[in-house]
């Protein structure tokens, strides 16, 4: 556990000092920043729109932050020769990239604070709203940052056996079909038209990817006055999920990365 | 004494698309001793790293077998108690000196942080311990990185090039700190094309030339059978082709003056008379001991000429590492 | 301690299988039933904007795009605002100002010259609210805005709206003073009594939390209202009879409504041109204030009935509707007892294309009571028993309905059923003349020869020009002229035009 910890915190050392990520960030915390003026839009809705808007923002650059992040980060220790050094002391291999991950994952969630920070802050000057909803609000940004728990874990997966390259596409278009995987099934699912066939293939392929859109829960969020019943419940699946869905992702990555020659 | 490190027939081959098989390591036979200082040479390519990482068990031999401190190489155990330092080394930038020594100690679960301050002490950096690695020289990298090699008190350290692109002092330094882990009873296992470094301070050498074994064997035997060294001012050319007819050494001459170097197995003589049959004036005639550059390169010189193997597979083995 | 590679495939296998059956056994479900915004995608986005939705910025998107639809609206470019609209309840099912906006818009806004809408788009109209009520369940507003497309645009069938209103209502954001719309639903429904009991349990409501809170004005001028309405109702029911008859003794006692008056209705049609027809008719009413229902349709199209179309046909949004069906309404106005309409359909063909579709056309001629004003109800009744008509009173053309509610679904009522009602029926004065498609668009025998259709009781008599008949119609028009009007052929037609005949 104890290298596990220590390549982690390394990890989050370096993320935090990469220029790119915290351009990105920036740009990200910009972004929200401007989006009180632009609810204008709607009359009515203005703070669903700002809301939903300012989610986006953050899913967005989370994400983009995710898998800059993760793709380089093996590479990266095998071009530096970093990985030498390491691996030449009593680590596992699993343990460098479950170190390695949980670096990932721990920066990730010190940026989604940060930019969910502005956020809440930005939504409570402009809408001054009840500490419930303020709470509320805060809710989403805890979800997006098991996506990108998720997504980590996509891009280390793939880091162990491609380019960076085709990684950032290989994860960009995962992630893409993982964020609309949910609303597919639900329009093939709800649409009569749809044969069993191509019903239950819906059903295996959303059960066999990544569902990013699981974590999409901002709906009543943004639309306040829908009951969900057993939500608890739901959330505590959706936090297995992604727990799940990332081991396996790991342990994939281990047999992998385990065969590779550095 | 047991061996530190024995290899038998370890051997690694690539699938290359445009080559086919290539052995980038082929049937390495292997002993190093515990307690020496292991010179491991050869030119660039010829397979150096990569029997080191097969050592180290982050690349896995495609054939044969080897052992480390008697267990058997990728063996987790053997890893506290050696250590690496690879050739040309980056750590983390934005950590210190002593930041660096905290994360390595942490991978052994060392926390003694006075140990970190007296191996940053014995590496001379301890006045440097705040600054960041960004701002350390390559001297001081190289150091920083030997300081983190002794973290786990290793009993066999692999240096790899350990004295590469360093200035002529920081060279010193390096050499200095190598041979003190030799009397600390440590063995030291250093990958060099550094000829000079190497023959002062190995005990036993082996060169490796295209992934083969070609010579091994302890320095002084392999540099014993000494050479005379003759050299004669106001020469005339005639005399110099003689000389280059008639010895089977090197000869050089420049504006009449003639250095000839060859095996003390000749008989000096007939050349000091040449020289001196027409007023050639000798200045010196020295006995020395065979230089480790001569033996390396004689050595791949006629290995590459009995093999003749495609020029572009040290690229290629290069590229593969 | 290295894992064998095995033991790792193991575990790979379990993780895999393991967030399979959570994902398609617990999560997918759930979060299409409470976190799905709606609809798949929009085909008829660009790239760009489908990046943005992609990227989470539906409703970012869709507050755009409303801005946009906003300005085509301030141009009068209502035909690009449609597209936008559904887009934009595409993008976020939950703005509901897009909802109830566009379907004010589309059931309204779509108009001819005469400002007449075309309300083959209110099937579409009425799917939209269906369709945000659904995405919207917790707020009264998309059920009340269908529900008032029915009570005021369709102006008929109002056990639909009560239903809407009754949904409206079950809603705790429900603006207070919409609440009483429901009474007058019911009334037109002829469910008085139900009518009457809404008012009270409204006023008791209100009474309560005004003696709760009795520094709130709002809370008194509401009880204030509701007793009016109350105390008028009443008298109401009283003088037409009403309660007389659930008594059971209205013959022992004369009431405004025992008599029933025979509105002697007549009509009969001219074409003057192609397109534009002269409705005229008697109406034996002498107060101001009757207004005929008129409508021209296709005779044999399947979605239409009489006086009537299949308004709640659509149930999925379709904004393109039957473009080759023709089916206009308007209405004349009764005075000095007589009704004289001129209708210009030339000028929109889109609007009425009296396409090959159809050989005949119908013109119908429609009058409810249950729509009438107040004043002319105190006559006739609430439904209708004050009133009669020698040739065509007709008891079948509406028949009596009643949404009942079904079992409470967590807040609210679901299930509901319709159901006919054992009440007398509506009594509805109907008829309707045929016109063939060569007639209206005065084609092949009809070039020079002007047609006329007539009930056989219509006496032309008394259509002779005085100039006590010259009406002003009061209209909501500007009275500037229009651009490109012609005031005295709009005279000619409130007149007639010289040359037709007979006069």
């Amino acid at each position: 556990m104890r290298p596990i910890m220590a390549i982690a915190t390394t990890t989050v050392g370096e993320a935090i000092r990469r220029r790119v990520l915290l351009i990105i960030l920036f740009i990200g915390v910009l972004l929200l920043s401007i989006i009180p003026s632009l609810s204008v839009l709607t009359a009515r809705s203005e703070q669903s729109t700002m809301i939903s808007t300012m989610y986006a923002v953050l899913r967005g650059t989370s994400a983009l932050i995710a898998i800059i992040l993760t793709i380089y980060m093996i590479p990266n220790e095998i071009e530096r020769r970093t990985i030498y050094t390491i691996l030449s002391k009593p680590v596992m291999r699993w343990q460098f990239l479950v170190g390695k991950f949980m670096g990932a994952v721990l920066a990730l969630g010190l940026m989604i604070v940060l930019m969910s920070s502005v956020m809440v802050l930005l939504f409570y000057i402009f809408q001054q709203p009840s500490p419930e909803r303020l709470l509320e609000v805060a809710r989403q940004p805890f979800f997006y940052f098991l996506e990108m728990m998720l997504l980590a874990a996509v891009c280390i997966f793939f880091s162990t056996f491609t380019t960076p390259l085709v990684n950032f596409f290989l994860s960009i278009g995962i992630w893409g079909v993982g964020t609309v995987l949910s609303p597919l099934y639900s329009s093939i699912a709800s649409n009569s038209g749809a044969s069993p066939i191509m019903q239950s293939v819906a059903k295996f392929v959303t059960g066999a990817m990544p569902a990013f859109s699981n974590y999409d829960v901002k709906n009543p969020i943004i639309n306040p006055g829908q009951v969900i019943e057993n939500e608890q419940k739901y959330f505590i699946y959706i936090v297995l999920y992604a727990i799940l869905y990332s081991a396996g992702l790991l342990v994939a990555g281990m047999v992998i990365f385990d065969k590779r020659e550095v | 004494m047991a061996a530190a490190i024995e290899t038998r027939k370890l051997t690694k081959t690539y699938k290359s698309r445009l080559h086919g098989l290539i052995n980038v390591v082929q049937d390495l036979d292997l002993t190093v001793e515990e307690g020496e200082i292991f010179g491991f040479l050869g030119p660039n390519g010829a397979g150096k790293t990569t029997t080191i990482k097969m050592l180290l068990g982050i690349i896995y031999p495609t054939g044969g077998e080897g052992f480390v401190l008697g267990k058997e190489i990728g063996d987790m155990d053997v890893h506290r108690i050696i250590s690496y330092l690879p050739e040309r080394p980056y750590y983390y930038e934005h950590m210190t000196g002593l930041e660096i020594l905290r994360f390595y100690g942490a991978l052994f679960g060392i926390k003694d942080e006075a140990l970190f301050n007296q191996l940053l002490e014995r590496v001379n950096l301890a006045a440097d311990k705040s600054k960041t690695i960004s701002q350390f020289s390559k001297g001081m990298q190289q150091r920083i990185g030997l300081a983190q090699s002794l973290l786990n008190d290793p009993k066999l350290l692999f240096l790899d090039e350990p004295t590469g692109g360093l200035d002529p002092i920081a060279h010193i330094e390096i050499r200095d700190l190598i041979l003190n882990f030799r009397d600390e009873g440590r063995t030291v296992f250093i990958s060099s094309h550094e000829l000079s470094e190497v023959e002062r301070i190995c005990d036993r050498v082996a060169i490796i030339n295209k992934g083969i074994i070609v010579r091994q064997g302890k320095l002084d035997d392999l540099l014993s059978g000494g050479r005379i060294e003759i050299i004669a001012d106001d020469v005339s050319k005639e005399i110099a082709d003689q000389v280059k007819g008639t010895t089977d050494a090197t000869v050089s001459f420049h504006d009449g003056r003639l250095i000839v170097d060859m095996s003390d197995e000749q008989d000096p003589n007939s050349v000091v008379d040449s020289i001196r049959s027409t007023k050639g004036r000798i200045i010196s005639l020295t006995p020395r001991r065979k230089r480790l550059e001569d033996l390396f390169i004689e050595t791949v010189r006629d290995d590459d000429a009995s093999k003749k193997k495609p020029a572009a597979v040290a690229a290629e083995v290069g590229g593969a590492q | 301690m290295r894992p064998t590679k095995s033991k790792l495939l193991g575990i790979l296998a379990a993780t895999f299988v393991g967030q399979m059956a959570l994902q398609v056994g617990a999560i997918q479900d759930f979060w299409k039933k409470n976190y799905w915004s709606g609809q798949g995608f929009a085909e008829s986005l660009s790239p760009d904007q489908t990046l943005l939705q992609l990227f989470g910025f539906r409703e970012f998107l869709a507050g755009i795009l409303w801005v946009r639809a906003d300005s085509f609206f301030d141009e009068g470019n209502y035909d690009a605002v449609l597209p936008i609209i559904r887009l934009c309840t595409i993008l976020d099912p939950k703005q509901i100002d897009i909802y109830a906006t566009g379907m004010w818009h589309i059931a309204y806004n779509f108009t001819d010259e005469e400002q007449r809408s075309d309300r083959r788009y209110i099937p579409s109209a009425l799917a939209l609210g269906k369709e945000g009520s659904r995405q919207n369940p917790n707020t009264y507003e998309l059920f009340f805005e269908t529900g008032w497309i029915w009570y005021h645009k369709i102006d008929d069938d109002y056990h639909q709206s009560i239903k809407w209103f009754r949904q409206a209502q079950e809603r705790e954001d429900m603006l207070p003073a919409r609440r009483n719309l429901l009474a007058n639903a019911f009334q037109r429904n002829n469910q008085v009594r139900e009518g009457l009991e809404h008012y009270w349990k409204l006023y008791a409501e209100t009474a309560a939390d005004y003696e709760k809170q009795k520094d709130i004005y709002q809370l008194f001028q509401q009880k204030e209202t509701l007793e009016q309405n109350l105390d008028t109702m009443i008298v109401r029911m009283v003088q037409r009879g009403w309660l007389a008859q659930e008594r059971g003794d209205a013959s022992q006692t004369v009431y405004d409504t025992t008599e029933p008056f025979d509105v002697g209705f007549t009509a009969r049609v001219i074409v003057d041109e192609p397109k534009v027809i002269r409705v005229q008719g008697t109406w034996n009413v002498l107060p101001v204030g009757t207004r005929i229902r008129i409508i021209v349709r296709d005779a044999d199209n399947p979605n239409f009935t009489l006086a009537a179309m299949d308004w709640d046909g659509q149930n999925e949004v379709v904004l393109d509707p039957e473009r080759d069906a023709t089916y206009l309404q308007d209405q004349g106005f009764v005075k000095n007892r007589r009704f004289n309409k001129r209708i210009d359909m030339s000028k929109d063909p889109t609007m009425y294309p009296f396409s090959r579709k159809s050989e005949n056309f119908l013109v119908e001629f429609y009058y409810n009571p249950r729509s009438a004003s107040l004043h002319v109800q105190d006559k006739f009744g609430w439904n209708g028993e004050g009133m009669t008509d020698k040739a065509f009173l007709r008891t079948d053309v509406r028949k009596d309905y009643e949404w009942v509610p079904g079992e409470k679904n967590g807040k609210y009522t679901d299930g509901w059923k319709l159901q006919e009602r054992q009440t007398p029926p509506a009594r509805i004065v109907y008829t309707s003349l045929k016109l063939s498609r060569d007639q209206i668009l005065r084609k092949g025998d009809w070039i020079d020869k002007t047609p006329i259709v007539q009930t056989s009781n219509f006496d032309a008599s008394r259509f002779s020009v005085t100039t006590e008949d010259i009406i002003d119609v009061p209209t909501l028009r500007s009275s500037a002229p229009r651009p490109g009007a012609n005031p005295e052929k709009e005279q000619e037609a409130i007149q007639g035009a010289p040359g037709t005949t007979p006069r």
